[in-house]
Order: C-alpha cells, then sequence, then structure tokens
C-alpha cells in the first residue's frame, strides 16, 4: 500500500478535522451564548450560521480541488491535511516545491514523491514555513484589538468609514485581478479576460437585483442568502458562456 | 474585577492557538515516527530557507491587516484553518453586513465569530467528505475539458463581484482609488501575487479615505 495513502495517515487526517471543528464549535457556542445576552435574535444567529456555510460551499469545493493539484506528487491525505489547517494553497505548493528542491528533485511538484524521507522533508517544510502567525496572535492580538478598540470609540463615524475602506481595499485587490492581473500560463482560464470579467460583473448585477428585490418585497429570508446565491449563479454564468462562445473568446486572455 | 466578553476570548484564544501549534507540529513528527524516518535536517532548513523570509513576513502584515476586520474570535480561528481573504474574512464581511452590525463592537465580535465557526466547519467537513467519497471523480470535474471547469476556475471573480457589489453602492466614492490602483500596479506587474497586492490596495484605501473623511468630502 501506498505509505503516503495508507490508514495511518488518513486517521491523522480525521484527527485534524475533529480538532478544527471542535475548536470552532467551542468558539461558536460561546459567542452564540453572549449574542443571546446582547439581545441578538436567535434568528439572526440562525440566519448567520446558514447563510455562514451556504457562503462557504461553492469556495470550498474550490479548496478541495486544489488538494488534487498537489496530489499526484503528495498523495491525497498531506495535502488535505494541510489546507484544512493555516491551508492556502499558494503557500502549500511553494512550501512543497521548494522542501522537493532542497533534495535536488527537479520538476517538483510533477512528479510522484515516492522516497519517504523527501515526504517527510515536505511536511515539515509545509508545516513549520506557516506556524508563525499562531506565534504572533497569543503574543500581539490583543494589543492590536485594544488599540483599534479605543480608536473605533472616539470617533464613531470615522472608526466605521476606515473598517468599510479596508474591506473595499481587500476586494479591490481581488477585482483588480479579475481585470488586469496575469495568471499561471500553463492554466487556461487563470488569467484575466473575458471569463473572468464576465462572471465579475454578471455577479455585481445578480446581487445588486437580489438587493433590490429583498428591498422593494420586504423579503427578508432571502437577503442573507443574496451573496451566496449571486456568487454560485454568477459560476454558472462561467459555465455558460464557456458552453455557447466560440472557443477562441472563451480562453482570450488580455494578460495571459 | 469581572472580565469582560473580550478578555475571555483572548484567554480561549491564546489557549486554542498553542494548542493548535503543538498539534500542528505533531504532524510531521507523527508521519516521521510512523514512517521510521527522520530527514536531513540539512535538507529540511534548506527547504525552510527559501520559504520562511517571505511566508513569516506575509504572517505579520497578515495579522496587522486581517485582525481588526476579522474580530477577536474570528482571527483566533481564521489563523488555525486559512484560507483567510478568499473565505473566512468575505464570510464574516457578510454575515456582519446582513446582521446589520459593525466591525470591533461586540454585536460584529459575536456575529464574525459565528459566521468564521461555521464557515470553518462547512470547508473542514467538504474537505473531508471530499477526499474520502469524490476523490475518484473530483479530478474529471475539474479538469481541463470538463463543463465545470470554468465555474471553479472563476470562484473568486464571482465571490468578490458579489461581496463587492454591496459595498461600492454604498461606499462608491471611496470605492474608485484602491480600484483604481489595484488595476495601474496590475498593469506594471502583472504577476504580482494578490496576497502582495492586497496589503497595497488596502493602505491605499484607508489613506484615501482618511483624506476624504478630513476634507469633508464623505
Amino acid at each position: 500500500m501506498d505509505f503516503k495513502e495508507s490508514g495511518f495517515m488518513y486517521l491523522l487526517g480525521g484527527f485534524i478535522s475533529l480538532f478544527v471543528i471542535a475548536q470552532s464549535l467551542f468558539f461558536m457556542v460561546k459567542a452564540w451564548k453572549q449574542g443571546k445576552k446582547l439581545g441578538i435574535s436567535a434568528v439572526t444567529l440562525k440566519n448567520t450560521v446558514a447563510s455562514s456555510a451556504l457562503f462557504t460551499v461553492a469556495p470550498a469545493i474550490a479548496i478541495l480541488a486544489t488538494v488534487i493539484t498537489i496530489a499526484g506528487a503528495l498523495g491525497l491525505v498531506l495535502p488535505w491535511i494541510k489546507l484544512t489547517t493555516i491551508g492556502n494553497i499558494s503557500y502549500e505548493v511553494t512550501a512543497a516545491q521548494n522542501a522537493l528542491e532542497a533534495f535536488s528533485i527537479k520538476g517538483g511538484l510533477a512528479f510522484e514523491v515516492k522516497d519517504k524521507a523527501v515526504f517527510a522533508a515536505a511536511a515539515w517544510v509545509m508545516t513549520v514555513g506557516c506556524v508563525m502567525p499562531l506565534i504572533l496572535l497569543p503574543i500581539f492580538l490583543k494589543k492590536i484589538q485594544t488599540k483599534v478598540g479605543k480608536a473605533a470609540n472616539t470617533n464613531a463615524k470615522w472608526a466605521d468609514l476606515m473598517a468599510a475602506a479596508a474591506f473595499i481595499g481587500l476586494i479591490a485587490a481581488f477585482i483588480a485581478k479579475a481585470v488586469a492581473g496575469s495568471g499561471d500560463k500553463a492554466v487556461v482560464g487563470d488569467g484575466a479576460g473575458l471569463l473572468s470579467v464576465s462572471t465579475l460583473i454578471a455577479a455585481m448585477v445578480i446581487m445588486l437585483v437580489l438587493q433590490l428585490i429583498c428591498n422593494k418585497f420586504k423579503m427578508k429570508w432571502l437577503e442573507p442568502f443574496a451573496m451566496p446565491l449571486s456568487m454560485i449563479a454568477a459560476m454558472g454564468v462561467a459555465m455558460l458562456l464557456a458552453r455557447i462562445l466560440p472557443a477562441h473568446l472563451v480562453v482570450l486572455e488580455w494578460r495571459g | 474585577m469581572e472580565k469582560t466578553y473580550f478578555d475571555r476570548v483572548h484567554l480561549w484564544g491564546k489557549i486554542s492557538s498553542i494548542t493548535a501549534l503543538a498539534v500542528m507540529l505533531c504532524i510531521p513528527v507523527s508521519i516521521c515516527l510512523y514512517l521510521n524516518v527522520w530527514p536531513q535536517a540539512g535538507n529540511v532548513f534548506k527547504g525552510l530557507l527559501s520559504i520562511i523570509p517571505l511566508f513569516w513576513s506575509v504572517a505579520v502584515v497578515e495579522v496587522v491587516t486581517y485582525a481588526p476586520l476579522l474580530g477577536a474570535g474570528g482571527t483566533y480561528l481564521s489563523f488555525v484553518t486559512g484560507n483567510i481573504s478568499n473565505l473566512k474574512l468575505p464570510c464574516g464581511l457578510n454575515a456582519m453586513q446582513n446582521a446589520n452590525v459593525r466591525a470591533n463592537t461586540e454585536e460584529g465580535e459575536v456575529i464574525s465569530t459565528i459566521a468564521i465557526a461555521a464557515s470553518s466547519i462547512t470547508t473542514t467537513l467538504i474537505l473531508a467528505i471530499g477526499v474520502l467519497l469524490f476523490a475518484p471523480v473530483l479530478p474529471k470535474m475539474t479538469a481541463a475539458g470538463s463543463p465545470f471547469a470554468p465555474a471553479f476556475q472563476q470562484v473568486l471573480p464571482a465571490l468578490f463581484g458579489a461581496l463587492g457589489a454591496g459595498y461600492f453602492a454604498k461606499h462608491w466614492k471611496i470605492s474608485i482609488l484602491p480600484i483604481a490602483a489595484g488595476i495601474l500596479v496590475l498593469v506594471f506587474a502583472p504577476q504580482l501575487a494578490v496576497g502582495t497586492l492586497i496589503p497595497v490596495t488596502v493602505i491605499i484605501s484607508l489613506l484615501g479615505t482618511h483624506i476624504m473623511y478630513k476634507k469633508k468630502l464623505i
């Protein structure tokens, strides 16, 4: 049996998943109780859980798909474990690639790792490379939050605007990437092009229409689901365009 | 004096971060013990040396940039599970907007924590179920020729288009500058990773908004 996908590795993956779920449940229960104390309605709390779960489905499937991209070299289980904990595909690919290169393996992730020592080294590099936030947070987070809290309390309007500005700054980076960023040359559809811009515009238009419907017809129940529904519908538009447009337009990427 | 909710969240967060750190370091240790093989330290260091300067400095920037937006509980949870900018943060923002609560208030803290916890559980379950059940099918779904492939390739424009629409409609005056700046940066450096672009657009957005506020334009 392949050592990369042995029963032990699956057990390890199961243990890590249970740890993450237990930790999330702990924080959720504590926040839920506090929310009730603050007078937040049970409906709002339930809607937050339901819409967040729905919101997560499509990106989580996309993350699952990225597991596959490195599974060829490292098996399914190690990428699964790593993407469950501080996972981010660009980090994991870079870390694994560097670990393999340290063993002078040319081609890196393009080939299956068969040497146990190389596999173990990849696990070390992928883990140690990503743990820095867990060292920083216990030391600095409270100080950062206290400073932000004080600034927010002294001037509420300014603080609200700055919070919105920070969110918009984050969103702007992804919008810019979809409009003008180049992607991986080897992957069709990764760079900015007709499909990325069409999907972006479709998502915006559908979201605005859904918000309009919510307001006009007073459909409060629909509000939490407007965002995930717009996202999934826009992905549907990307699929539809890829089917009906001529092939040369589907792969049109102005930034490569 | 009785501890506030924030004090308690920080106490739980510190314990959970240190526990998570220990659990994560157990992954390579247990793999080495199970395989009965210990890679040469020199090779591991060589691999680490090329990524640590970048990864660890990005970690500092991420903690400072995301912590005020995610809230305390949300930050502790997000940094254990990862995929922050492309999943946990938009999820928290969406939930706070829906519940009509502000970030950096106790209500915002509660809603953001619940949203990020729900998102972390969903992601973990989808990854676990997906790996166990759909491993044989998934490569076919996402492979270049599959009808689903374009949808998965465009998941980020779909996500941020939908999330951005609400914000841009409400705050269009402060949205123009960071978007234009992001596009301009990419015109000259199209290969720039989005993780590097985020601190740039966030800082420009904060500066622009601050100046507009001071000049009473907003």
